[in-house]
């Protein structure tokens, strides 16, 4: 089974389902239409050709250098991936050296905020499939749910802090780090200071020490 | 056979061609071939999707992947029946571009002209109904042509492959999608056993058609392996001519350049 094909598949397919779940992305799509972007992420085997019309054709870019025209060519790491959310970013990663474009910018900045920009009321998903009460009590009962799960998990949360502070706890509270830290600081500044003295003092004796000894030679 | 040849200058068994396993009259085999396709024309893209468990779906992404195909190219779909390359040309080679999908079957063709403008795909796609063996069409005219399970029904392929070379532009390339022989003997065994016993099974509950199935089933026996088809292409000029199997070879794409 043509594996690489199958990949392009699966991704084409959720781009542009999720691209239909926003009725305004068609609007931002349109920008891009007739353009195409080449995306080589450096730790996968095959570098991605996006082609923009009414949806996102997703294939794999050829390795023939005179098959591969894009509008725009950006090679890049995974980890720098996530990043491309953000189109203001791209400069930036550029002059880092963390993203290498060639061409035109402005199809992947459109790209970027394409995808960004998703607004996806997924309430309204769910009520194409349930009916509009069950989807918002669905969502009621998820969100209160939700605000619950975090309201008991900051307590718990202030709750461990504060009993790792009491006196026979393993932690300490800031104040008394800074104080320790204060108390560290003297002590390097009298050791410092000690230990100048120590050095003057050799010093000197070493210059007596020699001086004796001059006078017993001419003696 | 060369494409300047008559039928009248050719002995008499070379008068005849194969309809699967059979010897028909070649005048005959375009209509009989026709017939097929007239039956199973409305049930054409679940029987793919059937019996080839959707992969035939990949072998088609697999051949836009090495067609080069980008925003202005114009592209010719040969035996394009329902569509499925023109679907995804039309859109990449966006409203510079052309795609014409030629089908020898008007059915196949109305079928595929309804389901492309269901699905919006109008503005750069034309539809004609064209005999490979003798493209209506200028020399020199598109930068790709492809033909994807079609070419086996071809009743002169060398007449069909000449006439597809006349067209193309210089530096332009065609692909050739089509079954093929499985590299592997014991996935030979399974796949004969599955085309002659299973098929036409499949043909029979869901297109109601044993006869189309047990013909499909045969012509890709008779259809020339990878090697042959690559010299056949090379025999009309073709250039740079490889082929890459896919599923163990059950199909191969062909692709040659002209220069």
């Amino acid at each position: 089974m043509p594996l690489p094909q199958l990949v392009t598949s699966g991704i084409e397919l959720a781009l542009n389902k999720v691209l239909l779940l926003d009725p305004d992305s068609q609007g931002r799509l349109r920008k891009l239409s007739g353009r195409s972007l080449q995306v080589k992420v450096n730790e996968l085997p095959w570098p991605l050709m996006f082609s923009f019309s009414s949806q996102i054709d997703v294939r794999i870019a050829s390795q023939d250098p005179q098959d591969t025209i894009a509008d725009c060519l950006i090679e890049l790491n995974l980890e720098t991936l996530p990043k491309l959310k953000d189109s203001s970013q791209l400069t930036q990663l550029i002059q880092q050296k963390k993203l290498n474009l060639i061409g035109d910018i402005y199809v992947a900045q459109t790209f970027s905020s394409l995808m960004k920009d998703l607004d996806i009321d997924w309430e309204e998903q769910l009520a194409k499939y349930t009916g509009d009460v069950v989807a918002h009590q669905t969502f009621s009962s998820t969100k209160t749910l939700f605000k619950k799960a975090k309201f008991n998990l900051e307590q718990t949360a202030e709750k461990l802090a504060e009993n790792l502070r009491q006196p026979n706890s393993v932690s300490i509270t800031q104040n008394e780090m800074i104080l320790f830290s204060e108390d560290v600081n003297d002590l390097r500044s009298h050791t410092e200071r000690l230990a100048a003295r120590i050095a003057r003092l050799e010093q000197t004796a070493q210059i007596k020490a020699e001086q004796n000894q001059t006078k017993g030679s001419a003696k | 056979m060369s494409a300047s040849e008559t039928p009248e200058s050719q002995p008499q068994q070379e008068q005849t061609t194969h309809f699967g396993f059979k010897q028909v009259d070649k005048n005959q085999k375009v209509n009989m071939v026709k017939d097929v396709f007239q039956s199973v024309a409305a049930k054409y893209d679940i029987m793919n999707d059937l019996m080839s468990l959707g992969i035939h779906r990949l072998w088609k992404r697999y051949t836009i992947d090495c067609s080069g195909v980008r925003a202005g190219h114009k592209v010719l779909d040969l035996a394009g029946g329902t569509g499925d390359l023109t679907a995804k040309f039309s859109r990449i080679v966006g409203e510079s571009g052309q795609v014409i999908l030629a089908d020898i079957n008007d059915a196949m063709l109305k079928v595929g002209r309804d389901k492309l403008r269901d699905k919006g795909i109008v503005g750069n796609v034309e539809y004609v109904q064209a005999n490979a063996e003798e493209l209506p069409f200028p020399d020199n005219t598109f930068d790709i042509i492809t033909i994807a399970f079609g070419l086996r029904n071809v009743t002169d392929k060398d007449k069909a492959l000449a006439s597809m070379y006349r067209v193309l532009k210089p530096g332009g390339r065609l692909l050739v999608l089509e079954f093929s022989k499985p590299s592997n003997e014991i996935l030979n065994k399974v796949y004969d056993t599955y085309s002659f016993h299973l098929l036409p099974k499949i043909g029979q509950l869901v297109a109601n058609d044993a006869d189309s199935y047990q013909y499909l089933a045969e012509s890709i026996r008779m259809h020339p392996e990878q090697e042959v088809l690559k010299g056949m292409m090379e025999n009309v000029g073709f250039e740079q001519t490889t082929y890459h199997n896919l599923t163990g070879g059950i199909v191969a794409l062909h692709r040659g350049f002209k220069f």
